[in-house]
């Protein structure tokens, strides 16, 4: 079960994850826009440091990585963070939004290559951008971001914890199932009640 | 203008990175052509971002950072530098399958099946789906059939109907086992589409630690 910070009161929420209150988030994009246009090493080591251990407790979730793999996965998305900074654009993506989904292609590249699984699709080929003059900047401006976590702090736990075991454990529905023993079609309908749920309340906003 | 899409199961199993490279790959081509989707996508990458930014921190080791400064600046691998992109007018194909395609449609090794319909096996290393082109000459019809497993197809060029809708460049459709049908090209033009199957059961052991790719790992 992954862990979740759990700093905010409600027992029940806590099993799964729960919203942290006052965090600035947009701080984070600040000193990437920094790191990758001036190629700050002061910056880059700050940003080091709050998000690596994020990356570990990702490579580590779901058991899925022993100790020094994960360590190489943090190694090897810091890399990508100061090669790509230059590129991340404070208008489409939350850092957060932008550090996790280079977290995911490296987990499962790294994972693919542990598994001598042999692809000549890396995990980044598969990633479709939005384009810059797509509509919809504003989900990933701060408020936008800030609205996703409150959104999600609106979850029933049972959907967060399904939710949770897919997005940082990786698991497929039918493993979900199988850990958390309910039927197969209790857990689709619950990730798919959730997304629908965020969906709709975003697309409000 | 694309009218058919992805489930919703599909896009958040293709955000969270916990779909099979062939289905994922063919999710990644329906996003070049889609900007609804694409919102979608992004929506759901954001759910990601926020479960990531609240996992508890687990303390990494200083000489990790020292490790990383000392290789900031080691010349960035090409394959970095491009990036899948949005389908452009001068572009023939999603970047997906540049990927995986040299050239164009016509240098491919194509095997006829019957007069009107030929296919191009793609490799994408994925050993329980089959990643194919399907070309339907201009009108041309296949043989009806069921599926043994599931079928994701999406057009690339030309069009078909199936009795159930009639589908165009972009478009996504999606047939479990127990659906029958027997898609016709539209007139004209042929037909070119990108197919996914289930191949035939040969290695369920490995299939199976395939398919768990996450639980696998945790096994050996
Ligand atoms: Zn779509």
């Amino acid at each position: 079960m992954v862990e979740q910070r759990t700093d905010k009161g409600g027992e029940a929420r806590a099993t799964a994850w729960s919203v942290p209150t006052g965090r600035r988030t947009d701080e984070w994009s600040e000193s990437l826009v920094l790191i990758g246009k001036h190629r700050d090493r002061a910056a880059f080591t700050r940003f080091f440091r709050h998000f690596a251990p994020l990356i570990k407790s990702f490579a580590l979730a779901g058991s899925s990585l022993s100790a020094s793999h994960a360590d190489e996965l943090v190694q090897e998305v810091m890399l990508k963070v100061w090669q790509k900074a230059e590129g991340f654009n404070p208008e489409k993506a939350a850092a957060s939004t932008w550090v996790y989904t280079i977290a995911r292609n490296c987990r499962t590249d790294m994972f693919r290559r542990l598994q001598k699984f042999d692809t000549p699709l890396a995990a980044d080929d598969l990633n479709i951008d939005v384009e810059e003059e797509e509509p919809f900047a504003v989900l990933h401006t701060r408020r936008g971001s800030d609205r996703v976590r409150e959104l999600m702090g609106d979850l029933p736990p049972d959907q967060a914890q399904i939710l949770a075991k897919v997005y940082m454990e990786g698991k497929s529905h039918s493993e979900a199932a199988a850990e958390l023993d309910l039927p197969l079609g209790t857990v689709k309908s619950r990730v798919r009640l959730a997304i629908q749920k965020l969906q709709v309340q975003m697309d409000r906003q | 203008m694309v009218m058919h899409h992805p489930s919703v199961d599909f896009l958040t199993a293709h955000a969270a990175g916990i779909l099979p490279v062939a289905q994922s790959a063919c999710v990644s081509a329906h996003l070049t052509y889609c900007e609804k989707c694409r919102r979608s996508n992004a929506q759901l990458q954001a759910i990601g971002g926020v479960f990531f930014e609240q996992l508890a921190p687990t303390p990494v080791s200083e000489s990790v950072l020292d490790n990383v400064l000392a290789r900031l600046d080691e010349p960035e691998p090409l394959h970095f530098a491009d990036t899948a992109s949005v389908a452009r007018a001068e572009d023939s194909l999603p970047g997906v399958l540049r990927r995986i395609i040299n050239g164009d449609f016509s240098q491919l090794v194509w095997k006829k099946v019957t007069r009107s319909l030929s296919i191009s096996h793609l490799n994408t290393g994925d050993t329980h789906y089959e990643f194919a082109l399907y070309r339907i000459g201009a009108g041309g019809r296949i043989p009806e059939h069921d599926h043994g497993g599931s079928e994701m197809t999406l057009v690339l060029e030309g069009g078909f109907s199936d009795g159930q809708g009639t589908y165009h460049p972009g478009d996504f459709v999606y047939r479990k086992n127990t659906d029958i049908h027997a898609p016709v090209a539209i007139d004209g033009e042929d037909c070119i589409c990108l197919a996914v199957l289930d191949a035939p059961l040969k290695f369920t052991g490995w299939q199976y630690r395939w398919m768990n790719p996450f639980l696998q790992l945790r096994a050996g």
